[in-house]
């Protein structure tokens, strides 16, 4: 019984002063004004201590990507602190790899502005901006997939290279308490400075594509930032295999515009993976691009093609890859979809050649 | 099973829609702690081991990740379907990890009934004996669980879109 009453009144006086510490820091500490160095004085802000860092370079106009809010749960905030950043947490613990740690990467949400703080970030992060803009059109592409316009108001017009994506603001909606942020590849063309168009498919229990299916509508406010990313189309002349599944169509439709507007002649082959005739989409689309391009070919493969009227490639995408090549080892080969299709795809491109520096891909991870 | 602070301030957390839409408990107004522990209950009475429920469905997923998103045909009479979404999900226990947006679709192939799981919803059964509140979006009834995976062997794997 004592020692129950023991380890009880070591519980409550522990709590107590944790407590008096979150209300210390929180209300009486005074961290005055502290400076924030991003990549050796490129930037440099004057903050107010005491807030996140990622909530301090929010307020900059700084965006780092992440998908949960800083509540320290996505671990997408990442950047290198080179000095001011303090221990890291245990909070950020299970984010970081040994190398990272060693590395001084750090969860920016979980490092609190203290002094003065060095950072060092992409520098493609310097030019992500904050968008207001207006749904303008939604398309249905198959029974889960919808194409979203988004007209743009505050700045009025984005400049991003093919292959990169935005973070989207999911607002707080009746089934959703909280506002995240959800990365989508674009899927418009570049040249159409006043607007992107986003791919989305319903996922099951998703917060933002909850939103985007059920509850935005045409004329709803949409607020995003970015663009973000470094996948995108090299600048060589060596030939391209694509493969992409789904809502991975998204860089490779943009991709594709950019070559046609830059009369773009390298040889492509676009290898989109289905399961039936209803999960394809873009069709018309990709076969305007064969007749404008003159050295791409755009091959659908269906999976599960049985009982439908269907007299293009069937079985697996990376099986229709196999059978197109026998040696691909000129190749840059360029991947969007799930991680499964993905590991598959770089096996099979290794197979045939492809060397993996030349393989480029976007996950979905 | 007592229903601490700490398991209130994770039903807290169920109910809210921080992680998934709807939260994890969906319409279910039990305590947190009834709810696992009727399903564990359950779980015991068919005579089934949440660590071996968990290690099928590890394996179906497996099996049916090898599909690239096109029905695998397992097991005696089964097909697995598994889709991939871009990011990840945070399992609501504190430092329990994170796991890909995978939804993995097991169907019967003689009567086409369904059930399904994420990533995150099978960790959710083999580690914390939670098989999520009636009513949520990935929410399976032991029974069913339990039913469909005494069908899965792990032999005769084949995309059934290909053969």
């Amino acid at each position: 019984m004592n020692l129950v009453l023991i380890v009880l009144v070591v519980s409550v006086i522990a709590a107590v002063l944790a407590a008096v510490l979150v209300f210390a820091d929180t209300y009486i500490n005074n961290y005055g004004e502290c400076e924030i160095d991003v990549n050796e004085g490129t930037r440099t802000y004057t903050v107010k201590g005491g807030t996140s860092l990622l909530g301090a370079l929010t307020d900059q106009k700084l965006f780092i990507p992440s998908a949960c809010g800083g509540r320290g749960t996505c671990g997408y905030c990442k950047v290198k602190v080179i000095d001011g950043g303090g221990p890291v947490l245990p909070t950020e613990d299970g984010f970081l790899s040994p190398e990272e740690k060693k590395e001084n990467v750090r969860l920016s949400c979980q490092v609190k502005v203290r002094g003065n703080i060095k950072i060092r970030i992409p520098d493609d992060l310097l030019s992500v901006r904050e968008f207001t803009c207006v749904c303008s059109r939604i398309r249905e592409l198959t029974y889960d997939i919808r194409e979203f316009r988004f007209t743009l108001e505050e700045p009025d017009s984005i400049t991003f290279v093919p292959g990169q994506y935005v973070q989207l603001l999911s607002p707080v909606y009746a089934g959703s308490s909280e506002e995240v942020y959800r990365a989508y590849s674009i899927s418009s063309n570049p040249a159409d400075t006043a607007a992107i168009e986003l791919v989305i498919r319903l996922v099951p229990g998703g917060i933002c594509t909850t939103y985007c299916f059920e509850h935005l509508k045409e004329g709803s406010p949409v607020r995003f930032n970015g663009p973000y990313g470094e996948f995108r189309m090299s600048d060589t002349d060596a030939p391209m295999i694509m493969i992409a599944g789904g809502s991975g169509m998204a860089p490779f439709n943009s991709i594709l515009h950019q070559m046609k507007s830059t009369g773009c002649t390298r040889t492509a082959v676009y290898f989109f993976g289905a399961r039936k005739v209803r999960d394809l989409f873009y069709i018309d689309e990709m076969r305007a691009f064969e007749k404008e391009l003159p050295n791409f070919t755009f091959i659908p493969v269906l999976s599960e093609p049985q009982g439908e009227q269907w007299d293009g490639e069937t079985g697996l995408v990376t099986e229709a890859v196999q059978r197109h090549f026998n040696d691909a080892s000129g190749h840059e080969a360029y991947l969007c979809g799930s991680p499964g299709m993905i590991d598959a795809s770089i096996v099979v491109l290794k197979k045939l050649g492809v060397p993996e520096d030349r393989i480029y891909y976007d996950k979905f991870s | 099973m007592k229903q601490t602070v700490q398991m209130q301030e994770l039903e807290a957390l169920m109910r809210s829609s921080q992680i998934v839409a709807g939260g994890f408990l969906g319409s279910d107004t039990r305590p947190l702690s009834e709810i696992i522990e009727a399903d564990e209950a359950d779980v015991a009475a068919l005579g089934a081991t949440l660590d071996g429920l968990g290690a099928k469905m590890a394996e179906l997923t497996a099996a049916g990740k090898r599909g690239l998103g096109t029905a695998v045909a397992v097991g005696d009479g089964l097909s697995v379907r598994v889709e991939e979404s871009r990011g990840l999900l945070i399992c609501p226990w504190p430092n329990h990890g994170r796991f890909l947006k995978t939804e993995t679709i097991v169907t019967r192939l003689d009567t086409g009934v369904s059930i399904h799981w994420s990533d995150l919803s099978a960790h959710l059964i083999a580690a914390h004996g939670f098989f999520q509140g009636r009513g949520s979006a990935f929410r399976v009834e032991p029974r069913d669980l339990v039913a469909m995976l005494s069908l899965y062997h792990p032999s005769s794997e084949h995309p059934s879109g290909t053969s």
